[in-house]
């Protein structure tokens, strides 16, 4: 294809729309090409104004509390918090008084009252946002099951057993696809990707260069999943391969492989 | 920013640009994840609740889903602010693209490929939902786009919504209208030069 080619086809990438050999193909070529990476931003920019035409509607109340509690958690177990140090001496400096300690011991009770009802809080707090995500978890659990179940019950399903290797021992992954090409990957125990990186898929057959596949970022307790084409002629016989790379995806691998494939 | 000099009648991009920088400020804040970047994170829900929350309503036609996805998007904003690049696009477009994305993404997962795709939420009645001050996304803006979208041919505007709302490939879409494949990427192409015109000439097109 001629960069002509492509340049006809980035309206419709910008839409998602493009049948996954093509949207490969484009991707290989946009890793080259500032000017259809930067034309294609513009389709993204005229794509996106597709939502503003529809109808308008309000997430309940309780949406923005649930992410709010959420990022604090992520905060709270990324970090310790050091506890603020309380000055005894200053409480006690007021109760000075002799008269005065009858209604310095009914405070006390009283602050202790409250700061027990306050953990109370704290802890039912806690166990309900962790059931809910313990529900969350097993609902996408649930999902990622009934997808990989869809294709494996295709015609033609394989699946392909995953090991990991180098920084990623200890991880695995099941790659299931039928006939057509329709392919799901599940990955366990992978690292967390750092920071603008994603990993992503290869598709490895007899002695060509890798041919990529698409890209995915593992949740904080390494699971991760991808759905993706397997390209015609990887469909008989190939490794298939996970790396570490740009978020985004590469067009050739760059760093060592975490999780592979027997053939 | 890179903005076009070809339009003079540019009323709303002289409005937009403070609010788009304004957005980048709150991404770099979120990037940070201090204090800071959680307040930031709690104004960019309160700007851009409603548009998102929109599109996932417009995707999924489940509220459950949506809220659960629209979760899903601020936290991958909390986690991957740092991704975002002003150089390559404006936050509304980076957080549409994101949120239209998990959206399909779900509906991929909860199996509904092979529901009867549900055309244009015209059935849906539109909710009461007033501009509130935070609010990123004005009325007049909505008028704006749903007024260049009815001067799109319907053969036109249909693949780019069953495209971008439905997850659908130029190849499902032929399936779907039963139409050559050629055709239905003649159309796509035809449509969104003709939108991205209609916008410019309204000044609403701005990169």
């Amino acid at each position: 294809m001629t960069h002509e080619d492509y340049k006809a086809m980035l309206h419709a990438h910008a839409l998602s729309a493009l049948d996954a050999e093509d949207a490969r193909a484009l991707n290989q070529h946009l890793a080259e090409c500032d000017e259809c990476r930067s034309e294609l931003a513009d389709w993204e920019s005229t794509a996106a104004s597709l939502a503003l035409g529809v109808n308008p509607a309000e997430p309940s109340p309780q949406v923005r509390d649930r992410i709010m509690n959420a990022v604090r958690n992520e905060k709270q177990a990324s970090r310790v918090v050091p506890m603020p140090q309380q000055s005894r001496r200053a409480v006690w400096a007021s109760f000075g008084q002799v008269g005065a300690i009858a209604a310095a011991v009914a405070c006390l009770v009283l602050i202790l009252w409250l700061i027990v009802m306050w953990q109370q809080n704290r802890s039912l707090h806690r166990q309900i946002d962790l059931l809910s995500s313990e529900i969350r978890y097993t609902q996408q659990e649930a999902r990622r099951a009934n997808e990989f179940v869809n294709i494996l019950s295709s015609p033609g399903a394989k699946v392909a057993e995953l090991q990991g290797s180098g920084q990623g021992a200890g991880a695995t992954a099941q790659f299931v696809y039928d006939r057509s090409g329709r392919a799901m990957l599940m990955a366990n125990n992978l690292p967390p990707a750092p920071a603008g990186k994603e990993y992503q898929l290869w598709f490895i057959v007899g002695k060509n260069p890798p041919i990529p596949g698409g890209t995915f970022a593992p949740d904080d307790v390494g699971r991760g999943e991808l759905f993706d084409q397997v390209p015609d002629q990887a469909l008989e016989s190939a490794v298939f391969a996970v790396t570490l790379e740009q978020a985004g995806g590469a067009t050739a691998p760059t760093s060592s492989i975490y999780l592979r494939s027997g053939l | 920013m890179c903005l076009d000099v070809r339009h003079t009648d540019r009323l709303i991009l002289r409005s937009e640009q403070p609010h788009d920088d304004h957005d980048v400020e709150l991404l770099k804040a979120v990037a940070v994840k201090d204090e800071a970047g959680e307040a930031a994170l709690g104004q960019l829900y309160d700007r851009y609740r409603v548009i998102l929350f929109s599109v996932l309503m417009r995707i999924l036609n489940n509220r459950e889903e949506a809220e659960d996805v629209l979760q899903e998007v601020f936290l991958q904003v909390w986690r991957r602010g740092a991704d975002f690049d002003a150089n390559r696009g404006r936050p509304f477009t980076w957080l549409v693209t994101l949120a239209r994305s998990r959206g399909i993404d779900r509906l991929r997962a909860i199996g509904s490929r092979e529901r009867v795709v549900a055309e244009a939420g015209a059935s849906e009645p539109a909710e009461e939902v007033s501009d509130a001050a935070t609010d990123a996304i004005r009325s007049e803006q909505r008028g704006v786009v749903n007024s260049a979208l009815s001067q799109l041919p319907e053969e036109q505007k249909r693949p780019l919504m069953l495209a971008y709302f439905d997850g659908l490939t130029q190849s499902e879409i032929a399936t779907q209208l039963g139409a050559p494949l050629g055709t239905v990427k003649t159309r796509m192409r035809s449509g969104m030069i003709k939108l991205r015109e209609l916008l410019s000439a309204r000044g609403q097109y701005f990169e």
